[in-house]
């Protein structure tokens, strides 16, 4: 017995050697397969600011919110689970969560998201069996809707979507950390061992917009009211600093909540349209062609010419849309009410013998796509961004009838971001700033770093130039549209009205109004353009987006506190 | 009818002439410096193991909980070895029937209780095992049984020994397997302890190895056992399922299964301890990857912190343990006495084989406590009495060695000569 006793001994201590010592290795391999786990620690995603009267604000926040699931497996008691949860997070039900706890054969599943740690902690105090909470980042948006667009919003899986959120959507995101470490079987890291690595995550970027939360919220409400007025279906505007190109609103009705992105209905609610829309701006486009002739000499605000109310190139006829204003008139008299002959005719005249031909096109081409950067990616720091259309004199749709209606505003694609950018050019002295909504960044010190200056192309038209344009633009906006307008600013603008085309054909039932115009003291401050439409519905630039534009205009003389002229 | 009881002026003759000397004071000092091993253990990891326990459970243990109620336990036990050993062997003798139809009733009560659903009734899994006693914690009625068996069969062996009748099939081989039986319904049967059984088995075995059986009749009680055995595990699936995974070895094809999953970590356990284990406090298995961490499977917990170092010494531990125990049964007059000690033999060599052998995967797993190490109360106190009447034994030997039996070759006399005897001889 003895004997089978020790031999038994022995026979354990062999096999305790062979796996204590000759396979200890595999079996450490072994247990750190299990032991060691990976624990993602996500990054917080980078918050949001607007300037409030050049301040950071910050409009959309992180907060934590817990996803409520049960495992009905283990739920002893269901009615008090169906209980807490309408009496507590009523709310934030996901559909059919009665029926979700009743599936006995699961182990998961999600009754209510979004549930406040408040909430949370009611529930938990009920101590019921088989409900947990799962936490995760949310965002939140205190302004609800203000400049919703703008900033786009962050769906399900954590990813920026449309807007700045999709824009930056790395930077705000920032880098996930990393804890390897062993741990419980429960996934509690413990302190245990000499492999663990712990790599802090390195949250998002917090991005400052140039947007003012004040004017972005007038904006808005200036819109809503005009399109009730008016009886628009959407409206659209943008307000930018034409001596640098920060964009100080941008705002497009109808328009959504972030925080309620399922009640989401269309693409358009969350489409911005200012940069993602091309359009035919029609009229407003008048001061691009003036401004190309006199920058290159070949008119003067006062050159005149003979209206007959229509002008033939090549085999087209092109009339005047407001008749009567006919005999020798003056450029700025043309400008004032508008007429297509007088831009046709400076178009003829940019060409060798009043012709528009290819010297006449590719000038027009040069200052519009060239110099004014009209049809091509301004680089706006906002998802989706439409580049427009130009067509180039060198395509056989470039030809002189295509120039002539260019000229007074159709027959061209462009978003509102680039028609206000080029026109920021045209009445700051001839200094093209590319558009921009991003002012900075704020670190962990909450100080604001200026974001670098983005290119500027100077010389896009002389100076002098310039001068012209902004008295031809005033004189133009005095003619008719000054009354309401605050007494010693400088408030200048245009009109237009443009038809849409419908499968390829201009539609007469539909147009769309459009005012873009400017303001400041000794130099102009702001720039405005205000887009007004609706289906099978006519709107006029001056009756319908110029309210707009004086209603945002007076305000924003107060809001910038501009002196007026003695 | 045949008295079977004990004659204990007969029996006892061979020790009564022997003068109590001092104890042999090896099988106290193996059983404390195991004991205390145990208790390193339990403050290493009982808080681990409170934490998994009221995380998965919701319990509310103190991190010091397992480690206080173990050193209650071995107060307890160390109590109950010292009184057991106070306690004349004849007194043993003479109540050792009593002893085993208690066992018997304890069991039969349990059996009904738990079919009946009663609140003093533990169980788990449909194997009803502990009788609650409220705060004063739970018993084990296998535990007493084995006791009972221990006693009551000795008694019953040297009896038919002196009668020269032991391997008579109706008079001693028929009614020690009619006795195996009713156990084996009762904890095997009933309890679902298969790791109990053995025990048992292992008790009788050994002490019917030394009662001088006719290699025969052994071959035949053998094979008879064997064949019991396989009988058990056929109509336990569990049993089944755990028989399979040890043949599948380490390519267990069923992953996830219960059995499998817990040699896998008992493996994983010893062998990431490696030659000198990964220290106390560093265990990671213990934290909820091996279960019964502290039970069943302390001795792989063990092999974690203090690796094959600390593993032999703990082999070694025992096996000094149970050499001291056969020394004293072949020191022993009396062959009544000598079946007692071997009996205590194959009680603990029987837990400390199954129980290392399964957590090693020589073995099939059958859930049974290292004795003297993992945590719980009854298995711990039983086996102390055990170890008790063994110590209380180890007053009586002889210098030579008087066997019938077999013999333990290497053979040193207990008592040196340099012992001081008691001054009167001491009634057994």
């Amino acid at each position: 017995m003895a004997i089978m006793c020790v031999a038994l001994m022995v026979v354990f201590v062999i096999r305790l050697f062979y796996l204590q010592v000759i396979r200890h290795d595999y079996y450490v391999t072994k247990a750190r397969q299990e032991q060691e786990k990976r624990l993602v620690i996500p990054a917080q995603r980078g918050e949001i600011y607007l300037l409030d009267d050049g301040k950071p604000v910050k409009v959309v926040m992180n907060q934590t919110v817990y996803t409520m699931f049960v495992d009905p497996s283990i739920v002893d008691k269901p009615d008090q689970v169906l209980k807490a949860i309408r009496e507590v997070v009523g709310g934030n039900t996901v559909k059919g969560y009665a029926d979700r706890i009743e599936k006995k054969d699961t182990r998961y599943q999600v009754v209510a998201r979004q549930v406040t740690h408040t909430q949370a902690e009611l529930i938990r105090k009920r101590s019921l069996k088989g409900v947990g909470f799962q936490a995760e980042s949310a965002r939140i948006y205190p302004e609800k809707s203000l400049a919703a667009q703008t900033l786009g919003f962050v769906n399900f899986d954590g990813i920026g979507q449309y807007g700045v959120e999709g824009k930056f959507d790395k930077a705000l995101q920032g880098t996930d950390g990393l804890l390897q470490s062993v741990t419980d079987v429960a996934n509690v890291p413990l302190t245990i061992g000499d492999k663990n690595i712990d790599i802090e995550p390195k949250n998002g970027q917090n991005i400052v917009l140039t947007i003012d939360r004040s004017v972005q919220s007038y904006v808005e409400q200036a819109l809503a009211d005009g399109m009730k007025q008016k009886g628009a279906d959407g409206a659209s505007a943008i307000v930018m600093d034409p001596n640098n190109g920060h964009i100080i609103a941008m705002a497009n009705l109808p328009t959504y909540d972030p925080s309620e992105i399922s009640k989401i209905q269309n693409f358009a609610q969350v489409n911005n349209g200012v940069v993602a829309s091309p359009y035919e701006p029609g009229s407003v486009m008048k001061t691009f062609t003036l401004a190309t002739g006199i920058d290159m000499g070949v008119v003067k605000p006062d050159s005149t010419y003979v209206n007959t109310d229509y002008i033939k190139v090549d085999d087209r006829v092109i009339s005047n849309a407001s008749k009567g204003q006919t005999g020798t008139i003056t450029l700025q008299h043309a400008l004032n009410w508008s007429l297509n002959t007088g831009m046709v005719t400076v178009a003829q005249r940019l060409g060798t013998n009043n012709t528009i031909d290819y010297k006449a096109r590719s000038t027009m081409y040069s200052y519009l796509h060239d110099r004014f950067r009209l049809g091509q990616l301004t680089g706006i720091e906002v998802n989706g961004e439409s580049e427009g259309r130009i067509i180039s004199p060198k395509e056989a749709e470039g030809n002189a009838v295509r120039y002539s209606n260019m000229s007074f505003g159709q027959g061209m694609d462009l978003t509102m971001v680039q028609v206000a950018a080029g026109f920021s050019a045209m009445i700051n002295g001839g200094t093209y700033y590319t558009p921009t909504v991003l002012a900075g960044t704020i670190g962990a010190d909450g100080e604001l770093k200026p974001e670098k200056d983005r290119p500027a192309y100077p010389g896009v038209i002389k100076s002098s130039t310039s001068e012209q344009m902004r008295g031809m633009i005033t004189t133009a906006r005095k003619a008719f549209y000054a009354a309401k307008d605050r007494k010693g600013y400088e408030v200048g603008g245009k009109t237009g009205t443009s038809q849409t085309l419908v499968n390829g054909s201009y539609e007469n039932g539909q147009t769309v109004a459009t005012y873009l115009g400017y303001g400041g003291d000794t130099k102009p401050k702001y720039v405005i353009m205000v887009q007004v439409s609706g289906k099978n519905k006519n709107f006029a630039g001056n009756k319908d987006a110029n309210p707009i534009f004086t209603d945002i205009s007076n305000w924003m003389i107060d809001y910038l506190k501009l002196q007026p002229k003695a | 009818m045949v008295d079977r009881r004990p004659n204990t002026a007969a029996n006892g003759r061979a020790i009564a002439n022997v003068r109590r000397h001092k104890p042999n004071y090896r099988i106290a000092l193996y059983m404390c410096l195991l004991m205390m091993l145990g208790l390193i253990v339990m403050y290493a990891i009982g808080p681990q193991r409170a934490q998994v326990l009221n995380q998965a459970y919701g319990f509310d243990y103190d991190s010091t909980y397992f480690f206080v109620k173990q050193a209650v336990s071995l107060a307890l036990a160390v109590g109950v070895f010292f009184a057991v050993s106070r306690v004349p062997i004849w007194w043993w003798q003479a109540n050792a029937k009593r002893l085993f139809v208690a066992g018997i009733i304890a069991s039969a009560v349990l059996a009904i209780g738990g079919w009946l659903s009663l609140g003093f009734v533990q169980c788990t899994l449909g194997a009803c095992r502990w009788f609650d006693l409220g705060p004063l914690g739970s018993l084990q009625p296998a535990e007493f049984l084995k006791f009972g068996v221990l006693l009551f069969g000795a008694g019953f062996l040297a009896y038919r020994m002196k009668q020269g009748v032991v391997n008579d099939l109706y008079k001693t081989l028929i009614p020690l397997g009619a006795m195996l039986l009713l156990v084996a319904l009762f904890v095997i049967g009933i309890q679902q302890d298969m790791g109990t059984g053995l025990v048992i088995l292992a008790i009788v075995a050994s002490m019917v190895l030394v009662s001088g059986v006719s290699a025969r009749v052994g071959a035949l009680l053998a094979g008879s056992g064997l064949l019991l055995g396989i009988v058990m595990v056929l109509i336990a699936p569990h049993r089944l399922a755990r028989v399979a995974t040890f043949l599948q070895g380490d390519n267990a094809t069923t992953a996830g299964d219960a059995s499998t999953y817990h040699i896998t970590h008992a493996l994983i356990a010893i062998g990431s301890g490696g030659p000198t284990g990964v220290g106390i406090g560093n265990s990671v298995q213990a934290t909820g990857y091996l279960p019964e961490a502290i039970n069943d499977s302390v001795f792989a917990i063990m092999g974690e912190t203090f690796g094959f170092v600390g593993l032999v010494i703990v082999l070694i531990l025992f096996g000094a343990l149970l050499l001291s125990l056969l020394k004293v049964a072949d020191q022993l007059p009396g062959s009544h006495e000598k079946l007692i000690v071997v009996g205590v033999f194959g009680w603990l060599a029987a837990h400390v084989v199954l129980n290392v052998a399964a957590m090693t995967g020589v073995f099939p797993l059958t859930g049974i406590t290292l004795p003297l190490l993992s945590f719980g109360g009854t298995s711990m106190v039983f086996i102390a009495g055990a170890l008790g009447l063994a110590f209380r034994l180890s007053s009586y030997t002889v210098h030579s060695t008087v066997n019938e039996g077999e013999r333990y070759e290497n053979s040193r006399s207990g008592r040196g000569l340099g012992r001081t005897r008691y001054a009167g001889r001491s009634r057994l």
